[in-house]
């Protein structure tokens, strides 16, 4: 095991003591407050103490840590009181970083930082080694990764071990197997193609020829015409024009109340805040209320408008390309390779029109604030969206599955509570102010068969040969597809309550930054043997994609997006 | 299927007094500050909250089981909610044992397999002798680096 640079150990020293420093200051202080024998003048001779043990657990701390560079691994030991011994194999690694501050250049230091793939912590983050013991270890690891990649066959094609069926669209008209390949939404026009519409000869195909030394091309996929703008932009609401508003309220709380005053005076409102009967400040509070929702939701329009304006996306090689906005022009690429799973998002609105957005996730964390999901189709017809997922993704047509009606019973109950909840808060709010008829709020019951079977219905999820199919929400429905290839984890779960009824639900983990919710793909409850059956299902037909995969090698199979 | 080391459930049980304990702590804030707790009530709560830990302590011994099968270690853990986890070899990014003072007092180890998911999915496998935590991390290293996967992600 190697040590770090000795001065490391100084460095540590003096950051330990000083948070060594305050911790007993701060026990002593809160304590003593409670506690009487605790006296506040003991803080002194406890805070030199914290001091002394920072100092020594600083310099035991170095000597703790250990890093190694070994045969298929780097190995990492550190820790005084808890250990850790951290393997990581080379074929994981992504990348490693030697960084130097100012201070550490002058006196020839520096921090390496060995990253593995997946969000979270740095893997492994050696401070301080000296300059040419980073550059070495840089050089090794690199080395021995390449090596280690090496030795798995590189594979840069990918197999196409699935024969497209001529189901066509899920909801959209049949069309012609071979017409999947080439309608790629590039057609401008709003109408789908229909059988026979545009059927001419398919040459255009998806796989890109495996000379890749020809000048990229750039082949339109998609552009979001003005109609399907103006359809999302009203449409679709960001809760970000929320904080929006509320932001401008606090800037300019005079002006907004005055405007709100001239508004509510024509319809009943009072003079000014100061003269007022009851009945007036009522109208004046309705009045206030549906303006503020208004303004919100034409912020939050304009905020779409203005940042999915003129979105087109494309293909160039093996990468999507997509640019978009009005006032800040914003463009990125998604290399296909990358891509984790794809997403269908719909809400209700969008829902009664017909329409549907398109979203795919990757692994990594974008620059922009979604994460590693981007946007492919902000919105389109349905049967359009759907076509375009199929071709991406190369999925068969969904035959979905529902959970079993038990499912319902649960929610019944969950949302019940949740009224219950609100008619309390409702009493104990009359408890404190002059109204009184608290038993109004009961109407909220009212809601709950209706929000009870609205979750039910759309709670499906389909296995397919290739990828796993699940649908949730109502507000905003996800449908989101799952190569199996893609699969990190596993889980089946059940809460106290899901065993009494003999459900579960199951916990398909990806390598997205699942930027659009912070819950991984769920199978909400289903029948237990149901969510055992998907699970080892899901497993074995992890493990047959990798053998394809491995065997498409030697056939030198062409590409498809999965 | 394996299960952890029966010493697992002394260090679950601590972790039950220091919870009790901090209830207590606040308890006795709040007598202190805001209102009369009873001493009685007091020492309810904490004896409560203490069985309640101990109970959920050796609970989750008895259902805490994992094994390696030949594609994936699996997992199953939980009391409250019980959860059945494969995390298969070729997902495998590194693997750490861990071990706390606690632990190492009573001369127990962790290991920790890391996947490149989503919320740092990270399989804790608490309460392995130290021995038999080595060698879990070996086989799980050996497994990862022979499984192949032309990307890591």
């Amino acid at each position: 095991m190697n040590r770090l640079h000795p001065l490391s150990a100084v460095v540590y020293a003096l950051q330990y003591g000083f948070v060594w420093l305050w911790i007993p200051v701060f026990l002593v202080v809160v304590l003593s407050g409670v506690f009487d024998p605790i006296r506040a003048a003991w803080m002194p001779l406890f805070a030199l103490a914290g001091l002394a043990f920072g100092l020594v657990y600083g310099v035991a701390y170095y000597y703790r840590f250990g890093y190694q560079v070994t045969e298929d691994t780097f190995d990492v030991a550190s820790g005084v009181f808890a250990r850790r011994s951290r393997e990581i194999p080379y074929g994981r690694i992504q990348n490693v970083d030697i960084r130097q501050g100012v201070v550490q250049r002058l006196i020839g230091l520096a921090i390496v930082s060995i990253e593995t793939a997946g969000g979270g912590d740095t893997e492994a983050s050696l401070n301080f080694v000296s300059e040419a013991e980073a550059t070495r270890l840089q050089n090794e690891i690199r080395r021995r990764t390449a090596g280690a990649k090496n030795r798995r066959r590189r594979r840069t094609e990918r197999p196409m071990a699935d024969t497209p069926d001529d189901e066509a669209d899920l909801i959209g008209p049949r069309r012609p197997p071979e017409m999947r390949r080439d309608d790629a939404m590039s057609d401008p026009d709003l109408e789908s193609l229909g059988p026979g519409t545009g059927a001419g000869d398919s040459v255009a195909h998806w796989e890109t020829p495996t000379e890749t030394f020809a000048e990229p091309r750039r082949q339109r996929l998609f552009d979001l015409d003005s109609r399907e703008l103006l359809l999302y932009s009203f449409t679709s609401f960001r809760p970000a024009a929320v904080a929006a508003v509320l932001f401008i309220f606090f800037l300019a709380t005079d002006t907004i109340v005055e405007f709100f005053l001239t508004v509510a005076q024509p319809v009943g409102g009072p003079a000014d805040l100061e003269t007022g009967t009851t009945g007036s400040y009522g109208v004046l509070t309705i009045v206030s209320l549906i303006n503020g929702i208004v303004i919100t939701y034409l912020l939050s329009v304009a905020y779409t408008f203005a940042t999915y304006y003129d979105f087109r996306l494309g293909r160039i090689d093996e990468d999507f390309v997509y640019e978009r906005g009005l006032l800040q022009r914003y463009s990125g690429s998604v290399p296909s390779e990358k891509v984790q799973s794809v997403t269908v998002t719909d809400n209700p609105a969008q829902r009664l029109i017909g329409y549907a957005g398109l979203w795919v996730e990757t692994a990594g964390y974008g620059p922009d604030s979604n994460g590693g999901s981007q946007s492919a189709v902000p919105l389109a017809r349905r049967d359009r969206v759907y076509s375009f997922t199929e071709n991406l993704t190369d999925v068969e047509t969904p035959a979905f599955r529902s959970p079993p009606t038990l499912a319902r019973r649960r929610y019944l109950v969950r949302y019940g509570l949740v009224a219950a909840g609100i008619v309390a808060v409702a009493f104990g709010f009359t408890q404190v102010t002059i109204f009184d008829r608290w038993y109004l709020a009961a109407i909220v019951f009212a809601a709950v068969p209706v929000a009870a079977h609205l979750r039910y219905v759309n709670l499906e999820y389909y296995v397919g040969d290739e990828h796993l199919v699940i649908r949730r929400g109502f507000w905003r429905r996800r449908t989101t597809i799952i190569p199996y290839y893609r699969i990190q984890t596993v889980s089946t779960r059940r809460s106290i309550f899901q065993r009494r009824l003999g459900l579960a639900s199951l916990i398909v983990d990806t390598a997205s930054s699942q930027s659009f919710s912070w819950t991984a793909p769920t199978i909400y409850d289903v029948d237990l043997e149901d969510a055992r059956d998907v699970h080892q299902t899901s497993r074995n037909r992890l493990q047959s994609a990798l053998r394809e995969r491995a065997d498409a090698d030697d056939h030198g199979l062409s590409v498809d997006f999965t | 299927m394996e299960s952890l080391h029966p010493r697992i459930r002394l260090l679950w049980i601590g972790q039950g007094v220091i919870t009790a304990a901090v209830f207590g702590v606040v308890l006795a804030a709040v007598d202190q500050w805001l209102l009369e707790v009873p001493t009685a009530a007091l020492a309810a709560v904490v004896g409560l909250v203490f069985v309640l830990g101990a109970a959920y302590a050796i609970r989750l011994y008895q259902v805490w089981q994992f094994e390696l099968q030949p594609d994936a270690l699996y997992l199953e853990r939980g009391v409250i909610t019980f959860v059945e986890t494969a995390v298969p070899f070729v997902r495998v990014q590194h693997v750490d044992t861990q071990f706390g003072p606690i632990e190492r007092a009573l001369g127990l180890s962790s290991v920790v397999v890391y996947t490149a998911g989503s919320r740092n999915a990270d399989v804790r496998i608490p309460g392995l002798p130290p021995n038999r935590a080595r060698e879990l991390q070996d086989t799980l290293r050996e497994l990862a680096v022979e499984s192949e996967a032309d990307d890591a992600v």
